[in-house]
């Protein structure tokens, strides 16, 4: 592997500050290339807020992100969109009164002017929106409106909708937050067949088993900056990590 | 590895062929609808028992006009204006000072102003869509006002509270002849528009502005540039009302800003576009008709009063209170009620849902069950907490 | 300009921008408690001023003593829109269907208001309406000065119920946060009716102390709601020393304006204010937490 293959999504020195809260303080972090990512921390670490600043939610104050070579730092979340990232949300969001296909068909990469007034739904997009409704498993509600569906289905739908980009690096903020046990081994197998096709994870999670089994990478988050990574057996028993949950 | 899908039971036949089904249903009343209103529009004019009923049917469509034009940026995004006859009356007021101050013909003077609003819309709008929700209807608030300001104090250049008279296109015409000829060209001009959207409705460009409107930060994420797909909806939704003004101008003949620059009109559009249903292509229409007949109607039994505005005011309260979307939807979900029943995911029995989870394998109870979340969504949604 | 003329129209300014902040709090009010842009407002603001014209010239009372009627009658008809008509607009839409019913119910009222009292202009005469006083050498209107000094009066009372208050802490806490707010027991839908129909109340004030200066007619909210409504986003959406703040400023740079400009364009300051707050700072320059992308 080349030095910059290896190098996919490198964050340098990242400041956010809100009100006087150092919410990241000078972050450095790099995710591995074609790994499951994780990114832990007990409650306040900054996690959400890194999460964001990554994506394009929030522009940091200082510091540098940089994927495939090409700086992203304080880019619109669009322009993160077409660079090859995808992402989902914390409190999962969907199109509540559009139908899950539909739901799926929104997301775009490049649209050139001339392809603005082309129907939304051709042969080939329909298709491959079906394929994705298959492989998360919601295909026979395709014209149920999303706003009827259960959490668990919406969070199903809402990574159909990120795999419908062709995304290279896709960003999960908790996906097993408030889902039973049996969609969280369902996201988890879909996580790692993913990887397997290549595509690289960053996940920011609180539910320990499932970063234990998942991830190839830990990052241990406290107080606005990494204070851990490594293995998941490494950082789960390294001190400063029991430290940090543990509030000794 | 097991496929995730292989996991869930086939879907039954019935689910499957009811929104085939009811979708057909839906195409052939919209056709029905369409063809019904073309013969309406086409024999209204020799139907009309005089020329102020003639005169009351072009008001009519120029109000339908107005608000499919806004339906454009209200409907499709979410952002509601309520000053949007700032367009309307800078496409009269452009029309008539081209028509006053370069002598061209009234309609490419028409056009012209088009343009003119077009470009005047692109800085205004880069502005007021750097906020939502609340904050835009303010702005858009604040610009009609302005304008209604600027126009009343220029003098000069617009002829202030004494308003602009602009030159008939058709000035050999008799009045009866004169409406005739507007409610074509008004017809014309919302078949255009009605195109228009409809050709937005089905395109991508139509399907990320939904998106911006059920959740923008959403849409944003998913790869949607929403800064500019929500400036070319607004500018060209500035532009047909603005035409739509121009047209009026021409129609009409006599320009005021208390009556251009009016909030009540910028009202009336919302107020028809909600009425008849924000997210259907005749819904403005239908609202426009509605509500165009209603005011007639008022003017003829309660003369110029006050009272139209306890009217319109009470009419809009309703329809928010207990019709917010619309009359067509309502009336679609009748129909959908009388047809063939598609089985709603709520409907699932718990012994089809054992059965599904035991193909699944999973074992009976889960921890959470399995009921319609709802989601707050919508361009106003606050951003996630800050952990 | 002249140092008298600057030092009349500074001294105007202010008073002006008094009545003004009396105004944006209440609006901000709605606002904070019910994320609600309350359109109604100015509506009722000169609602409350046709009732002072009228009690002062067909009833022979003081206008300021119909404060004793309209405060709590306002206040009152607050409590009731809240419960009544805002609590059953459904949360996803709460935004956009507010603004249209609240805009419902000025066309409303400002019909009623021209239904009743006809569509010419009014003002009152008081015995004391053409009396000035001297200050720092600039004459100023002894009517302006009481319009200024119930203004002040009401900002502080209310500025004392917020924060040296049961009431008034309960108040902040929904604005800032209905969950939290809830979850340590206050009663945020009570507290939210509450708010409202303090917000009513200082229309009632407000249009009080507008009647005993000011030409009325019942389109006339039209050329508040935009200037209130430019000054609480200039100020930040939900603070309302941020509203008051800005109010100020603009009052007085309305005032300044009117000398070389005229009462027309002076007018524009609050749409300029708006055009560059927009530009530069979009959730205002003086504005807490609230002010956040609404």
């Amino acid at each position: 592997m080349t030095e910059t293959a290896g190098t996919n999504l490198t964050v340098r020195g990242l400041t956010k500050v809100f009100g006087g809260v150092r919410a990241v303080d000078g972050a450095d972090v790099t995710f591995h290339d074609g790994k499951i990512n994780a990114l832990i921390g007990p409650n306040g670490s900054g996690k959400t807020t890194f999460f964001n600043c990554v994506t394009g939610m929030i522009k940091p104050d200082a510091g540098t992100v940089t994927f495939r070579g090409r700086e992203i730092t304080g880019r619109p979340p669009h322009v993160i969109a077409h660079a090859g990232i995808g992402r989902s949300f914390q409190l999962c969001r969907v199109f509540p009164r559009m139908t899950v296909l539909d739901n799926v068909l929104v997301a775009i990469r490049r649209t050139r002017l001339r392809d603005l007034l082309a129907p939304a739904r051709t042969e080939e997009e329909v298709a491959k929106a079906r394929e994705l409704l298959v492989r998360v498993g919601i295909d026979h509600l395709e014209d149920t409106e999303a706003r009827d569906l259960s959490y668990g289905q919406q969070k199903l739908l809402e990574l159909a909708g990120v795999l419908m980009g062709d995304p290279d690096t896709i960003m999960l903020d908790e996906p097993a937050g408030g889902v039973n046990p049996s969609l969280i081994g369902r996201i988890g197998s879909l996580v790692k067949e993913l990887n397997a096709e290549g595509t690289t994870f960053l996940v920011v999670e609180h539910n320990m088993d499932l970063v234990m089994s998942l991830s190839h990478h830990v990052v241990v988050f406290d107080r606005g900056r990494p204070i851990a990574e490594g293995t998941p057996d490494i950082v789960q028993s390294d001190p400063r990590v029991l430290e940090a949950y543990l509030g000794v | 590895m097991p496929n995730a899908s292989s996991t869930l039971a086939a879907p039954s036949r019935a689910s499957t062929a009811s929104p085939r089904g009811s979708r057909r249903t839906r195409r052939l009343v919209a056709a029905l609808a369409l063809v019904v209103g073309a013969l309406a529009v086409a024999l209204f004019p020799s139907m009309a028992p005089n020329a102020y009923v003639l005169s009351a049917g072009v008001v009519v469509l120029s109000y339908a006009c107005t608000a499919t034009s806004w339906n454009f940026m209200g409907g499709f995004t979410g952002y509601i204006s309520l000053g949007h006859a700032a367009y309307f009356g800078l496409g009269a007021y452009g029309t008539g000072i081209i028509v006053r101050d370069l002598g061209l013909p009234s309609f490419v003077a028409w056009a012209l102003a088009g343009v003119v609003v077009a470009i005047i819309t692109v800085p205004v709008g880069i502005a007021a869509l750097r906020v939502r929700g609340a904050s835009f209807v303010i702005v858009s608030i604040s610009f009609v006002l302005i304008l209604l300001l600027v126009f009343q104090g220029w003098g000069s250049f617009t002829g202030g509270s004494n308003g602009l008279v602009v030159p008939r296109p058709f000035p050999d015409l008799m009045r009866p002849e004169h409406h005739r000829v507007f409610f074509y060209l008004f017809a014309a001009l919302l078949a255009v528009m009605l195109l228009l959207w409809w050709a937005i409705d089905r395109s991508r460009f139509g399907i990320g502005l939904k998106a911006i409107r059920e959740d923008e930060d959403k849409a944003e994420a998913l790869g949607i540039p929403t800064r500019n797909y929500k400036l070319v909806a607004y500018v060209v939704s500035a532009t047909l009302t603005g035409l739509a003004g121009g047209m009026y101008a021409l129609w009409f003949g006599d320009l005021d800003p208390i009556f251009q620059f009016s909030i009540l009109l910028g009202s009336y559009m919302v107020l028809m576009a909600l009425l008849g249903g924000i997210r259907n292509l005749l819904g403005p229409l239908v609202g426009a008709v509605i509500v165009g007949v209603a005011l007639e109607v008022f003017k003829l039994e309660l003369g110029d009063t006050q009272l139209h505005l306890v009217a319109t005011g009470l009419l809009l309260g309703l329809v928010v209170l207990f019709m917010p979307d619309g009359i067509i939807p309502a009336v679609q979900a009748g129909l959908r009620r009388l047809g063939p029943q598609s089985s709603s995911i709520r409907e699932m029995t718990a012994g089809e849902l054992a059965e599904r989870n035991a193909a699944a394998g999973v074992s009976g109870d889960s921890v959470f069950s399995d009921a319609p979340a709802s989601h707050p969504g919508g361009p106003t949604t606050a951003p996630e907490e800050e952990r | 300009m002249s140092g008298s003329l600057l030092l009349q129209s500074l001294i105007l300014g202010v008073l002006l921008g008094g009545l003004y902040a009396l105004l944006a709090a209440g609006l901000t009010l709605y606002f904070g408690v019910m994320r609600v842009v309350m359109i109604a407002h100015s509506a009722f603001l000169i609602l409350a001023a046709y009732l002072a014209w009228y009690a002062s010239s067909e009833l022979g009372v003081d206008p300021l003593l119909t404060l004793v009627v309209t405060v709590p009658l306002f206040f009152g008809i607050g409590v009731l829109m809240q419960r009544l008509l805002i609590r059953r607009l459904r949360p996803a839409t709460l935004t956009m269907m507010s603004v249209l019913l609240t805009f419902a119910i000025a066309l409303f009222i400002e019909g009623l208001i021209g239904f009743v009292w006809g569509g010419t202009q009014r003002r009152i005469q008081l015995p004391y309406s053409s009396s000035s006083l001297e200050i720092f050498g600039a004459r100023i209107a002894v009517v302006k000065l009481i319009a200024f000094g119930l203004a002040a009066v009401s900002l502080l009372a209310l500025y004392v119920l917020m924060k040296h208050t049961r009431f008034g802490q309960a108040l902040r806490a929904t604005i800032q946060h209905p969950e939290a707010a809830q979850l340590v027991g206050i009663k945020t839908d009570r507290v939210a009716g509450l708010g409202f129909g303090l917000g009513l109340a200082t229309a009632a004030l407000g249009g009080t102390a507008l009647s005993l200066d000011a030409t009325i007619y019942p389109s006339l909210h039209w050329h508040w709601i935009g200037p209130l409504m430019a000054i609480i986003v200039v100020g930040g959406l939900g603070s309302i020393p941020g509203a008051a703040i800005a109010a100020l400023v603009l009052g007085v740079g309305q005032s300044l304006l009117q000398v070389p400009l005229g009462t027309t364009w002076a007018q524009t300051i609050f749409y300029i204010a708006l055009f560059v707050t927009l530009m530069v700072r979009p959730q205002g320059f003086f504005g807490g937490r609230l002010a956040q992308r609404f």
